[in-house]
């Protein structure tokens, strides 16, 4: 009897923990968000998807295609197969994996003005302040963005 | 019982595993985009800030490797004096071709989005190929360039400052030593500086434009000379004009972001310090002698994503003499001339080039 008290004790304990570690937030967390750009062309949202952070585009401050005037899609990816699929809620930060060293790497960035996809790095200056840097290769070939946190509430007029 | 057990442990762990595995902080009620529209930053006081580039813009070229290669012409060196003496017989010479490597690298140091700050090396030789090799008899300038060509070794930065949204500071500056060195008979003495400063505005994501004082040898000779900065692209993304006036000025014409075609002109120029080996018979190191040389290059330029960030660059235009003249220090100083305005001196040597078609491919590895 005791000892099948102990498993279903030992059972609840891991499911309770389990569901800890789910609700406690990770501290790469504090990456999740809407960002811009320090151009203020896009906004981008970065989202957990299981153990990595993705940001997608949810913003653009010139929607529509001028030659079209449709909205924008992927139109210089190099694979004729993405060309036509919309730019808003398009992913162009993949994959990114919290490090123990405060920064989220072995991912990706994609540019859509030109249809190129870099490393990418991520830093967080302060809460609200993250240094992206797409390179190629290694980190001193490569360019660094800083990027600001958005309210996610309207901002008052 | 042990069985159920088993199982119970089996089913907790699966619940946990899979709450952890479908862990999503996106959800469907996001693809309403609107709800983005109106946002502010959270950091009251941040401010935004214009950026270096224009939409449309011609990559920058992180790391350059390139070939050039200038047809055949008449190379006329006039005479050679010291004064009103005459040092040796002016004496024309064909030159077959003028071709050499050209290396250059440019590295982000700071990448913020109030300062932008590049440093860059270059590396240029070229040799002269005469048709025949001239002698110790010849015009030393002949003999010199037929022996060691000419070699410009430089350091360059590039300093982007936004001040606001619209508004900008954009400093480039460069330190050269150009000659028909040898290192060692280039001194510090003989860097030659070059620099601009730029007030710029970027009143949209599309054009920038600017306007400036430079300190350049882009026609051969010190000069100071304002500037004029104007990059645009048309709203369909499919013309452009990326200027530096008087530096270089080109219309774009963007084929897709990775093929560019590219019709202009640039001006090239420098001063080389001349030299040659102290055991022959015409020491031209103790001369202190300079080329003044300047040259435009009209063309058309077609650069193309090779693969990914490896861009190939081929050039074909008309390379048009503006000065080659061999000027003198004056104890170690230069002239300046100011187009004639300020001084008259006579050069130590003119001389006159003829107007090839050149060439010029490069592999680029392009910025992000």
């Amino acid at each position: 009897m005791l000892r099948k008290l102990s498993l279903w004790a030992a059972s609840a304990l891991i499911a309770v923990t389990s569901l800890n570690f789910e609700l406690q937030e990770s501290p790469g967390d504090r990456l999740i968000g809407v960002w811009e750009p320090s151009n203020g062309r896009s906004r981008i949202k970065i989202d957990k998807i299981g153990t990595k952070y993705y940001g997608r585009v949810v913003w653009l401050i010139e929607p529509n295609d001028p030659e079209t005037n449709l909205p924008k899609t992927d139109k210089n990816n190099p694979d004729a197969a993405l060309k036509n699929v919309p730019l808003k809620g398009y992913r162009m930060l993949k994959d990114f994996v919290y490090q123990t060293d405060g920064t989220w790497s072995e991912g990706t960035i994609y540019d859509p003005l030109n249809g190129s996809t870099y490393n990418c790095v991520i830093k967080m200056k302060d809460k609200n302040t993250l240094d992206i840097r797409g390179y190629i290769g290694v980190q001193a070939l490569g360019r660094t963005d800083v990027w600001k946190r958005l309210a996610t509430a309207p901002a008052k007029k | 019982m042990m069985l159920r057990s088993i199982w119970a442990l089996a089913l907790a762990t699966s619940i946990g595993g899979t709450l952890w595995a479908q862990s999503d902080s996106s959800s469907a009620a996001e693809d309403d985009f609107s709800q983005y529209d109106n946002l502010g930053f959270v950091d009251a006081g941040a401010k935004r800030f214009c950026s270096p580039k224009i939409e449309g813009l011609s990559p920058a070229k992180l790391i350059s490797l390139g070939y050039d290669y200038q047809g055949a012409y008449n190379l006329s060196a006039g005479t050679l004096f010291n004064g009103t003496t005459e040092l040796a017989a002016a004496e024309d010479a064909q030159v077959n071709a003028t071709q050499g490597l050209r290396v250059g690298f440019n590295i982000p140091v700071i990448s913020k989005t109030n300062l932008v700050w590049q440093m860059g090396a270059n590396y240029w030789n070229t040799q002269y190929q005469y048709a025949t090799l001239p002698t110790a008899a010849s015009n030393p300038l002949h003999q010199t360039l037929s022996e060691h060509g000419l070699r410009t070794t430089g350091v360059n930065t590039t300093v982007f400052k936004p001040l606001d949204r619209k508004n900008f500071l954009l400093f480039q500056g460069s330190a050269d030593l150009s000659g028909t060195y040898g290192i060692e008979f280039m001194p510090a003495q003989y860097l030659r500086y070059s620099a601009a400063l730029i007030y710029g505005r970027r009143p949209t994501e599309k054009k920038q434009w600017g306007l400036g004082l430079a300190r350049t040898y882009r026609v051969g000779e010190i000069n100071y000379i304002p500037v004029v900065l104007y990059n645009s692209t048309d709203a369909l993304n499919k013309w452009g004009a990326e200027v530096l006036f008087p530096a270089r000025a080109h219309v774009r014409r963007t084929i897709n972001p990775r093929n560019m075609l590219f019709a202009g002109y640039e001006l090239e120029g420098q001063s080389y310090r001349l030299w040659r080996d102290p055991a022959s018979n015409f020491d031209l190191r103790n001369e202190d002698l300079e080329i003044r040389r300047g040259e435009a290059r009209f063309r058309m330029v077609y650069e193309f994503s090779l693969k990914d960030f490896m861009w190939l660059s081929i050039q074909a235009g008309y390379r048009l003499q503006y000065r080659y003249d061999v000027d003198r220090l004056v104890d170690g100083v230069e002239i300046y001339r100011a187009f004639g305005l300020l001084r008259d001196d006579a050069y130590a040597q003119t001389n006159g080039l003829g107007n090839p078609l050149y060439f010029n491919v490069s592999l680029n590895l392009v910025s992000p």
